[in-house]
């Protein structure tokens, strides 16, 4: 997952991969990793999470790992107007350093903070709407949408892949055909499509 | 005669399902009914194959017949395959109510017609599989007509009557049935049989049950059936070819005829049930003992594949993310080389000599050390706590705070668990499982050094460099002192299978040659990361 320090990327995937919130966490250094089994038409696929660090400071670092996504969840916080106003930029390079098929989701979290909202539903979904994206608000902490997001991100990978959009031959673009290997790419590819959802986080 | 007023084909075949299968059994006891007598010896002329099978058989009556049985229900083996009319009977549940003797033939002949069609021809067929095919299946029939015969007697009226019911219905997707049927048959590729051959040899057969038939006809009341079938077998066999052709006034002649026979034939109803009954129980528990048998296979089978994955030194790498991280290494160094290449590229001639050979220098500060200095590195890291300390000592000026407290706990957690009663399978167990564990936490602190260092502000080269070689020196011996733990824990224990044991310890070592290497590996993916800071 990719964007910012402290809009709840690795609670989301703490929430995802544990079902558990902890509202407290370290920062991210570089890169963490999640994995879950889920099953989509029927098959097995191991979902990779990649949790990348939202901190200006890593962004070199984590841009080498888009690379290798399928997917990816780009996540702001509700409550914060300057995450959802990074969100271009975070966009553009995402898609500049990843390859072009990467299936994005825009995910606004920390809904339960209704009182504190700052950034409205219906802006997410117009940002998402410009862009292509698909667009979903979640709780880290009620886990709303959590596995929603997830999984439905997982799911557009799969179609992709059987619509042949990704060669799940070329390990570059995060899918691995195998009994373990998990791909990068959050949203999960093939077995284990790892990824770094570009979100902001924790 | 369970369904004798029933009119409609489908009810009737629904609501009687064990009738349904009683009819099957029946069919195929049938189809060989008169082999009874003198069974043997005609089937030696005819199919000389079978008959070394065939004494087998005879041996093992209940076994045979079982296997006989089992292909029922269970698809399996001979029988579908070359019973065809039994496996189109099978394919589509509504002929299923359609007489023996009817479908049978009717089926046979629509054999010897598509003898020519190119789709059948074109399959791949063996011979001589399909000769032992039909050698088992007649020989599993044999046997089973011989025993089940009373059932075959009792069960016949409902088939007739339901082909008395059905035969409007039935004859018009006969035809069809049995091509799809047998495309099926073909397609599924259980030893596609060549139906000339097939056709051939049931013509034979049925010949031969016919000459039988007559014999038997009289010796007994149990076998007044037998005339029930040679004539209607014969009447279908004259008929044949009006059959197909849609002769609904043949079916129902026949269908009437046999009804006749059959309704005289029958008083002995109560006895042969009474028979069947007997008949049946044991033939049960060897069913339900085969399936056990064959259960307990299976879950051995699946317990053999778990059991495998849990000491699968790759799978446990995995789980404990010792892949995904020497992968997201493997990206930084990748990128980071390519960084460096392009530096170089695009540097003037005469500093590019510099950048190699600084690169150089570089390479050569991370050569791993003499193994006397690496005594000295690696003193005492046999326990967590000598471990941390050298640990702690090798990275001191590296300038980046690294974790190694999971390391030190995951060893602390394993001496425990080691110290404690095992048997030499679980020890092996948890031995590569450490094994794995050890490896993954150890290329998660080369890949988050490798991030601390590229986003460190200032770098220290040759610091970096000591700290690196002199980590994997204690990490690689810290691998080869776990693996020792395991070795002497399984030497210790006294065991009656030494053999086990032996390759339990040889699995450890090589299983700790492969944590080495994934070791080296991450210490030289970090090599660029260091150069890098130099550069």
């Amino acid at each position: 997952m990719l964007l910012f320090s402290g809009v709840g990327k690795s609670c989301l995937l703490l929430q995802f991969t544990d079902k558990r919130f902890q509202p407290v966490h370290d920062l991210t250094i570089g890169v963490e990793f999640g994995a879950r089994m889920i099953t989509i038409d029927g098959k097995q696929i191991k979902l990779q999470i990649w949790d990348t660090a939202g901190q200006e400071a890593f962004r070199s670092i984590t841009r080498s790992y888009y690379r290798g996504a399928a997917g990816a969840l780009l996540v702001y916080d509700i409550t914060r107007r300057d995450t959802f106003n990074h969100l271009t930029t975070w966009l553009e390079d995402a898609r500049q350093h990843s390859n072009s098929n990467m299936v994005i989701m825009l995910i606004g979290n920390k809904s339960d903070l209704e009182s504190r909202r700052e950034v409205k539903k219906e802006e997410g979904e117009a940002f998402a709407r410009e862009h292509g994206l698909v667009f979903m608000e979640t709780s880290a902490k009620t886990a709303a949408n959590v596995e929603e997001a997830f999984i439905n991100t997982a799911k557009e990978i799969y179609e992709k892949i059987q619509e042949g959009v990704f060669d799940i031959n070329n390990e570059a673009n995060g899918i691995k055909i195998g009994p373990q290997h998990g791909g990068a790419g959050s949203g999960g590819g093939a077995p284990g499509a790892g990824g770094a959802p570009p979100g902001g986080c924790c | 005669m369970p369904s004798s007023d029933s009119d409609d084909f489908e009810s009737a075949d629904e609501g009687h399902s064990s009738p349904t299968k009683r009819e099957r059994k029946k069919r195929l006891s049938s189809s060989n009914y008169s082999d009874n007598l003198e069974s043997e010896n005609e089937l030696k002329k005819v199919q000389p194959k079978v008959a070394s099978k065939l004494e087998a058989s005879k041996d093992k009556e209940p076994v045979v017949n079982n296997e006989g049985w089992d292909d029922f229900d269970i698809d399996e083996d001979t029988i579908q395959t070359s019973n065809n009319e039994t496996e189109v009977k099978n394919i589509t549940s509504k002929t299923e109510t359609i007489t023996v003797s009817e479908t049978k033939d009717s089926g046979w002949d629509d054999f010897d017609d598509w003898g020519d069609d190119n789709e059948v021809k074109d399959q791949e067929v063996k011979p001589q599989t399909i000769r032992d095919n039909i050698a088992a299946n007649e020989q599993v029939t044999q046997t089973k007509s011989q025993k089940d015969e009373p059932k075959a007697s009792w069960g016949w009226g409902w088939g007739v009557d339901s082909l008395l019911n059905s035969a409007t219905a039935g004859i018009s997707t006969l035809t069809t049935q049995v091509s799809q049927g047998i495309t099926t048959v073909l397609e599924t590729g259980i030893g596609a049989p060549d139906p000339e051959v097939l056709a051939r040899m049931s013509t034979k057969n049925e010949t031969e049950n016919i000459t039988e038939d007559r014999k038997t006809e009289n010796i007994s009341d149990t076998f007044q059936l037998g005339s029930l079938l040679s004539g209607v077998t014969k009447f279908v066999e004259t008929t044949g070819t009006k059959v197909i052709s849609g002769g609904l006034d043949t079916l129902e002649t026949i269908g009437k005829k046999t009804m006749e026979v059959l309704q005289d034939g029958d008083p002995g109803l109560a006895k042969k049930k009474a028979l069947l009954g007997l008949e049946e129980k044991p033939v049960l528990s060897q069913i339900l003992r085969e399936a056990k048998d064959r259960a307990d296979k299976e879950d051995s089978v699946k317990e053999a594949k778990r059991e495998a994955k849990e000491v699968h030194y790759e799978t446990l790498f995995d789980d404990c993310e010792g892949l995904v991280h020497l992968e997201a290494l493997e990206m930084l160094s990748k990128q980071v080389s390519m960084r460096i290449e392009e530096k170089l590229r695009n540097s003037e001639p005469s500093k590019r000599q510099d950048i190699k050979e600084t690169l150089q220098q570089v390479s050569e500060l991370c050569e791993m050390p003499e193994e006397d200095e690496e005594n000295d590195i690696t003193e005492g890291i046999s326990r967590p706590e000598g471990l941390h300390e050298k640990l702690l000592k090798a990275t001191r000026d590296i300038g980046i705070k690294l974790q190694f407290q999971p390391l030190i706990k995951q060893y602390t957690d394993v001496l425990n668990e080691l110290s404690t009663d095992a048997n030499p399978r679980g020890t092996y167990k948890l031995g590569v499982k450490s094994l794995a564990h050890s490896t993954a936490l150890s290329v998660e602190i080369y890949h988050k050094m490798a991030e601390m260092l590229l986003v460190k502000n200032r770098r220290s080269t040759a610091d970096e460099a000591d700290a690196v070689t002199q980590m994997t020196v204690v990490l690689t011996k810290h691998i080869s002192d776990l693996a020792s733990h395991f070795t002497e824990k399984l030497s210790e224990i006294s065991t009656e299978n030494k053999e086990d044991v032996n390759n339990y310890i040889t699995n450890i070592f090589l299983e700790a040659g492969n944590s080495s290497k994934y070791i080296e590996n991450a210490f030289q993916l970090t090599v660029p990361i260091i150069q890098i800071g130099a550069v």
